[in-house]
């Protein structure tokens, strides 16, 4: 009971403590006292101390100090309002700290992984060493690539390659997969503006290619989409008795 | 319309440069911009002509020049940038056909006119592309133009095969070309190329008549009559290979259909029925404009926006119906060759409207603005990275499809920035009529019309005779100089020729 | 649809043809079976087609330009006179009048009874209010039967002239085909 928060109020047995020892509870109210909630002065503290049944009076009178809203409730009820009002005098002492802490940033931190070796070798290399943008410079000269300054771009580019053209599928029937592109001379081509610089005008040639492209996409996706349709509608009919053709 | 000696006439207008003229205010009164039209020397001469023609004493004709209906339109309030004639422009209802007027949504007083559309709202022009090469076809054209003939009802009082319930229609009015997507008729790329989507969302069924409504159900899923019309055509010559390609043109030989329609009876109500509209909110609002043919009505008054959500409704419509016939088409392919659709890859390389009044965003004078843009006989031609325009297109610019006429080339063009600029994004349509219908009759024999087409090369399959003469190629401008001029100007781009192998028409 | 139009359709529906079994009221009279001689012409025009045409008053005028109408979408020789259908037009004036008698005439072809029409004749012809009911006499456009013509996509007012007076009755026309 009450784990999460006494964990968070870093209570050194939060898995452990036991509602129904009387001995427990009264040592988790001195702690909360002492540590966390410090209502009374050192001195003035003695009356939690106690061991006698007299404790269940001063346990009381300490509540009512604290304004708790609890006044017949169980001792669970009790105690739980007191651990909250320990762990929001807690988040005031350092407000800035825990605003942070939502419940996604906290699952980000994980704790006491215990670490294991991972059995991907990929895991375990290094993405900047020389080796490793050597490899790749390789790899996308013999995949006919154009190699980009920063050698991860290169990677992904090659990872499409080889996805899309290298699969079984393409390789199998490479007529159904790889589009083949019909040559267009694209350099020469009205662009419909003029930006006044070559290089931006190549840049703004690349652009617009990119654009036609997803444009491409888009498009055959409708297509398909109409086709997927018209297998539920359509029913093309024609009947020649309704007008004359030919003579 | 203020008459004048010709040579004062001349006064008014001023070359811009070898392939455009201005118009200048004054050359009809109250012009709030100027005019400009784009010509080259051939249809420089037929725009001139007619000017003089008109300025004979005692010519009462039903239509002014296309020169003097620009410089109307130039007048009609809220106009802004200038009021544009395409190369095919020739004299139509009020506007001409083939000009371009954006109005300014913020300003009250700017105005919405169904003449600035015309009667058939949102006709307009699709192309379909196969695997097929000429060699395939050359050896069963006959049979494939039968075939298409057979599938597609045409010509006047045709009637759909498409079984239709008045509830059905209701909803293709609301939903456009999401209907036929619906319903299976299409494909869903279809919609991917097709301006707007093939679905104007503003469209409101219960702004239409009736009338209008009982007049469209038979006729959908039909091609209609006059210059309309189906063909089979094969890449003749290829300009820009990257953005043909882009539409899956690889090569000269490639076959191709294309399919010219509207929305019929239905659109040709919803037209009569706004004009009649707004000759009364006209008198109440006393808007003033030079020709009684120019009804109109203010954007934001409830004729204005009736018309607005009407004309949506009748372009949903046409959407529709171009979706049924390229339906039919794919059907009368697929039996020929005993192939799928699919397998033929019969996919619509776009869809445009040259009959169409919408809300775009342009630069005027350096500021944004968003404007309502009336394009009759025009073709929107947007330029590459336009957010409006298929992700397909976005490096190419948006595919413009120029239909010709019966027996001659049409053409497919993309969008350019310079267009956007000038035109607001706009260039022609087509031929363009030269010769009045009763003069082709009176000149043309059908029969030698027939023969000369079959020295072509090229199979006929025709509901009226009557109309073989009116659609001879002889009787409209040569679209091969109204595409040049476009090409010319830089207000579109030739990209791909195609030559009919087989023509299906009303 | 009015009443009349209706008992027609019916009469047609239960075999009333010519020369068939037909009741008594649904029979033509001898005056509705004679043709009228032909009043009109198409006159040049760019992209669309100007009707003109006249008679020995408004009237008949009116009549032949919408019979004009109706011989550009067919050939009007194969068209027989099999049923007969009412409309009724309004106006506000002599142009608004004939925009609104040909136009229900085209809607008459248009949907159903998909009527094409080889005789017009104007019942009651009321120039205080510009009011006019009129009949339409011929069959249901059948494309066995009836050769295509033009389509006419629209009435316009374009350049519309409605002349009415001693010695000149004539009406000009441009239709949107």
């Amino acid at each position: 009971m009450f784990k999460r928060k006494l964990a968070a109020l870093d209570h050194h047995a939060p898995d452990s403590f036991n509602i129904n020892d009387e001995r427990e509870i009264r040592n988790l109210v001195l702690w909360l006292e002492n540590q966390k909630i410090r209502r009374y002065k050192i001195e003035d503290r003695a009356p939690l101390q106690a061991t006698g049944p007299e404790w269940n009076a001063n346990f009381e009178k300490y509540c009512k100090d604290l304004a708790s809203p609890i006044a017949d409730g169980s001792m669970a009820e009790k105690l739980e309002w007191l651990i909250g009002y320990a762990v929001s005098l807690e988040y005031s002492d350092d407000a800035d700290k825990y605003k942070g802490q939502t419940a996604e940033n906290v699952s980000k931190i994980v704790v006491n992984v215990p670490k294991v070796e991972s059995s991907n070798p990929l895991d375990n290399m290094d993405f900047e060493s020389p080796d490793f943008k050597k490899g790749i410079l390789a790899l996308a000269q013999i995949l006919d690539v154009t190699p980009h300054p920063d050698h991860l771009v290169t990677l992904k580019a090659v990872s499409k390659v080889v996805r899309e053209r290298l699969s079984q599928e393409a390789l199998d029937k490479p007529n159904n997969i790889i589009v083949k592109g019909k040559p267009f001379p694209f350099q020469e081509a009205d662009l419909g503006f003029d930006m006044g610089d070559y290089v931006l005008n190549q840049a703004a040639k690349i652009l617009r290619l990119l654009y036609i492209h997803d444009l491409r996409d888009l498009q055959t996706g409708i297509n398909e989409t109409i086709v997927a349709v018209q297998s539920i509608t359509a029913d093309p009919k024609t009947d020649t008795k309704l007008g004359q053709v030919g003579r | 319309m203020v008459v004048r000696d010709y040579n004062d006439e001349l006064k008014y207008l001023e070359r811009i440069d070898a392939n455009s003229w201005r118009i200048k205010k004054g050359f009809q009164p109250n012009m709030n911009v100027e005019g400009v039209f784009y010509v080259n020397s051939a249809l420089e001469k037929l725009m001139f002509d007619e000017l003089r023609n008109a300025c004979r004493p005692g010519m009462v004709g039903g239509f002014l020049p296309g020169m003097k209906q620009i410089a109307n339109v130039a007048a009609l309030p809220g106009i802004v940038h200038r009021s544009i004639g395409l190369p095919d422009v020739h004299s139509g209802y009020g506007f001409a056909i083939g000009n371009m007027a954006a109005f300014d949504m913020s300003d009250p007083n700017s105005i919405v006119s169904p003449g600035g559309v015309g009667f058939d709202i949102n006709c307009g022009v699709r192309l379909l592309r196969t695997n097929l090469f000429e060699k395939d076809v050359q050896p069963v054209k006959e049979q494939l133009a039968q075939s298409m003939f057979d599938h597609i009802p045409v010509g006047v009082g045709s009637k759909g095969i498409i079984p239709m319930t008045a509830h059905n229609l209701e909803e293709a009015l609301e939903m456009g070309m999401d209907w036929s997507l619906r319903e299976g008729y299409i494909w869903a790329e279809d919609k991917e190329h097709c301006e707007e989507y093939g679905r104007m969302l503003n469209a409101d069924p219960s702004k239409v008549s009736l009338r209008a409504k009982k007049r469209g159900l038979p006729q959908l899923g039909t091609l209609g009559a006059g210059n309309h019309y189906a063909e089979i055509q094969v890449v003749d010559e290829i300009y820009d290979k990257w953005a043909a390609s882009k539409m899956g043109i690889e090569e000269k030989g490639q076959v191709c259909v294309m399919i010219h329609s509207g929305s019929r009876g239905f659109g040709h109500q919803v037209a009569t029925d706004a004009l009649v509209q707004m000759e009364k909110a006209m008198k109440r609002d006393k808007i003033e404009t030079n020709d009684r043919q120019l009804a109109c009505a203010r954007i934001n008054s409830q004729e204005g926006q009736d018309y607005l959500k009407a004309m949506a409704a009748a372009a949903n419509f046409a959407w529709v119906n171009r979706s049924s016939m390229t339906f039919l088409s794919r059907q009368a392919f697929a039996k020929q060759f005993h192939m799928t659709p699919d397998d033929l890859d019969m996919h619509v390389i776009y869809d445009v409207s040259h009959n169409i009044a919408k809300i775009e965003e342009h630069v005027v004078d350096g500021k944004q603005k968003t404007l309502l843009v009336h394009r009759k006989g025009s073709t929107r031609a947007f330029p590459p990275h336009h957010p409006l325009i298929p992700v397909d297109y976005q490096l190419t610019g948006q595919p413009v499809l120029i239909g010709g006429t019966m027996g001659t080339c049409s053409y497919v063009l993309t969008g350019t920035e310079q267009g956007m600029q000038e035109t607001f994004g706009s260039t022609c349509h087509g031929a363009g009529r030269a010769l009045s219908r009763a003069k082709s009759r009176r000149n043309l024999e059908y029969t030698d019309v027939l023969k000369k087409l079959e020295q072509q090369g090229i199979s006929i399959r025709v509901a009226s005779l009557k109309l073989v003469m009116e659609e001879a190629p002889e009787s409209y401008k040569n679209v091969t100089d109204v595409v040049d001029t476009c090409h010319a100007a830089g207000i579109s781009k030739k990209c791909i020729k195609l030559r009919p192998i087989a023509v299906i028409k009303g | 649809m009015t009443a009349d139009a209706k008992q027609t359709a019916e009469g047609v529906r239960n075999g009333g043809r010519r020369g068939g079994f037909r009741m008594a009221q649904y029979e033509f009279t001898d005056e509705e079976t004679q043709l009228p001689p032909v009043k009109y012409e198409y006159l040049d025009h760019t992209a669309d087609v100007q009707l003109h045409a006249w008679g020995d008053n408004i009237k008949e005028a009116f009549e032949q330009c919408a019979m004009a109408m109706f011989a550009y979408m067919t050939d009007i020789e194969s068209v027989d006179l099999q049923e007969a259908h009412q409309i009724e037009a309004q106006g506000d004036d002599f142009e608004s009048l004939l925009f609104h008698f040909l136009d229900e005439f085209l809607f008459l072809f248009s949907c159903e009874p998909f009527l094409i029409a080889r005789k017009v004749s104007i019942i009651d012809f009321d120039l205080e209010n510009f009011r006019i009911i009129a009949k339409g006499y011929g069959e249901k456009f059948d494309l066995d039967k009836h050769p295509q013509g033009t389509e006419v996509k629209a009435i316009t007012y374009s350049n519309m002239q409605v002349h009415d007076k001693e010695g000149q009755h004539e009406v000009f026309v441009i239709i949107d085909i």
